[in-house]
């Protein structure tokens, strides 16, 4: 028997970390109990996140104290912290910035969850949750059952392979206060509402959550969307914006226009220029899922030979 | 009694241990088991943590330059000069210069260097280069047509070559790692918050 997953709130994240700092959605009846649980569970662990895109395996691991939605992380020796809104970098240079935000409440039927399955894990008890998309398993996760942590995720392309899964080992339940530097005296870049007529209320069956000034000054902003369950956010930007990081980027072919794509291990960026605007894209979205987003949002620009000889000679 | 007492200091040790991060497996196993089911170590983490918090908000303490081996100043001298020092600093560093040459020779060579810079002559555009002194020229000179059109088209040669590489707008160059930091932190809000708190997780 499946259980539709009704939405409550337009948040995610990236899946895996939706899962572990926001389980934002509400999923009916004893899922949106776990997933609540999931949220404000408490724990330290190591997690390892692979993902493949076509012949390219990314992995990251990183150390994670997870507590009342927010997440210390630790990757080699640099310390970060998400959650509730705020990104923070603890290096050498502490920095970060704090969205404020009103979401609004959107129901969906886009995901519903199978029946949940008792499983052992790491010696635990656990709890299996498949979830469902139009029948295609999109997603598996293992909660513990004490905790409610997401032992591991499993994430499923539109043909049901097996493309992202995130794995928590060293697994304490319970904080380490392993980091030295305090979150609260950083520095943070406050982002508030703001305001666009341009961008669409629905992309793919992805639902505008908010809008934001973007990171590029005037005219330019940040776009946030979320089905439930994956998230991206859109950042239209003038053409004139040099986004650095997509110097060695492959080239994705989607439909019949080419992008600039970097895949991580946790999300996809791709970037594009249409219409006088540079867009990236970047979130967890799956590839089935970018490619029909990609297909709803402006179309790369088919540049002239001018154009063309223009780049080439000055970039 | 007495064995009752070395294992309570054993645990309070292995407590101290786990909030530090420094326990081995079979450790940890010891005080994750405890703290699931003895309310004695649970009482002596939750003063442990207590007192941690406690130590973590006492205000930072700077030892005073003069307790330093071998410590000199170096920004601050260059502060002292800029009258940039805060009135907390200012009597520490005036402590310092009054007992230690070095800084005091460092100061004077720092003030020394900052009169030559300041002497330095003023670099001024070459007139051919500076757009408005030619149009002014240009329309002094209304009934010199050969000289103001060749000014003229200095100044517009000029102008062009402003605008088109150098006069517009400077492109927004944006890291992938800040819009990555936006969009994680967005995607984590829960539902219902509408404001910011930072705190410890």
């Amino acid at each position: 028997m499946t259980t539709a997953l009704r939405r409550t709130a337009v948040v995610g994240g990236t899946l895996i970390a939706a899962m572990a700092i926001g389980a934002p959605w509400a999923i009916a009846d004893d899922v949106d109990e776990v997933l609540d649980r999931a949220r404000e569970s408490t724990y330290t662990a190591t997690r390892l996140t692979v993902s493949v895109w076509g012949n390219q395996t990314q992995v990251i691991r990183e150390r994670v104290e997870h507590s009342n939605g927010a997440e210390m992380i630790r990757i080699d020796e640099t310390w970060s912290m998400v959650g509730n809104g705020r990104a923070i970098e603890l290096g050498d240079a502490p920095q970060g910035v704090a969205f404020v935000t009103d979401t609004r409440p959107i129901s969906t039927n886009r995901y519903v969850t199978g029946s949940t399955e008792p499983c052992r894990h790491m010696r635990r008890d656990c709890s299996l949750i498949p979830i469902l998309e139009g029948g295609t398993l999109r997603a598996q996760m293992v909660v513990d059952e004490r905790t409610g942590a997401p032992l591991i995720t499993y994430v499923y392309d539109g043909q049901g392979r097996l493309y992202r899964t995130s794995s928590l080992s060293d697994f304490a339940p319970h904080r380490m206060y392993e980091w030295s530097k305090d979150p609260s005296a950083v520095p943070l870049e406050i982002v508030m509402h703001g305001e666009s007529d341009a961008l669409a209320d629905s992309v793919a069956g992805y639902v505008l959550g908010d809008v934001f000034p973007g990171p590029a000054g005037a005219g330019s902003v940040q776009a946030y969307y979320s089905d439930g369950l994956f998230s991206y956010s859109l950042f239209v930007m003038p053409a004139a914006t040099v986004v650095a990081g997509f110097e060695d980027a492959d080239t994705l072919v989607s439909g019949s226009s080419l992008y600039s794509m970097v895949h991580t291990a946790r999300d996809v960026r791709v970037q594009w220029s249409s219409g006088g605007e540079r867009y990236v894209m970047m979130g967890d979205l799956p590839p089935d899922h970018l490619e029909a987003v990609l297909a709803e949002l402006p179309q790369p620009e088919k540049r002239s030979m001018f154009a063309r000889l223009w780049a080439k000679l000055f970039g | 009694m007495a064995g009752v007492e070395r294992y309570d200091e054993r645990m309070s040790i292995l407590l101290s241990c786990y909030l530090d991060g420094e326990l081995d497996r079979d450790e940890l196993d010891i005080v994750v088991v405890a703290l699931e089911s003895d309310l004695d170590a649970i009482a002596e983490f939750r003063r442990l943590q207590a007192a941690r918090r406690a130590v973590r908000t006492l205000p930072s303490l700077t030892v005073p330059l003069e307790l330093v081996p071998g410590g000199h100043l170096t920004e601050e001298l260059s502060a002292y000069l800029d009258g940039e020092l805060d009135t907390i600093e200012m009597p520490d560093v005036v402590a310092h210069l009054d007992g230690c040459p070095d800084c005091r020779a460092e100061l004077a060579d720092l003030d020394r260097s900052r009169t030559a810079v300041r002497a330095l002559p003023g670099l001024e555009v070459p007139s051919f280069l500076d757009v408005e002194k030619t149009v002014r020229a240009s329309q002094r000179r209304r009934l010199m047509w050969p000289a103001a059109a060749a000014a003229g088209s200095v100044a517009a040669a000029a102008l062009a070559f402003t605008i088109g590489f150098g006069g517009g707008a400077e492109p927004v160059s944006i890291d992938l790692t800040d819009l990555q930091a936006r969009h994680t932190a967005i995607a984590s809000v829960p539902s219902g918050v509408t404001a910011v708190e930072v705190s410890d997780p």
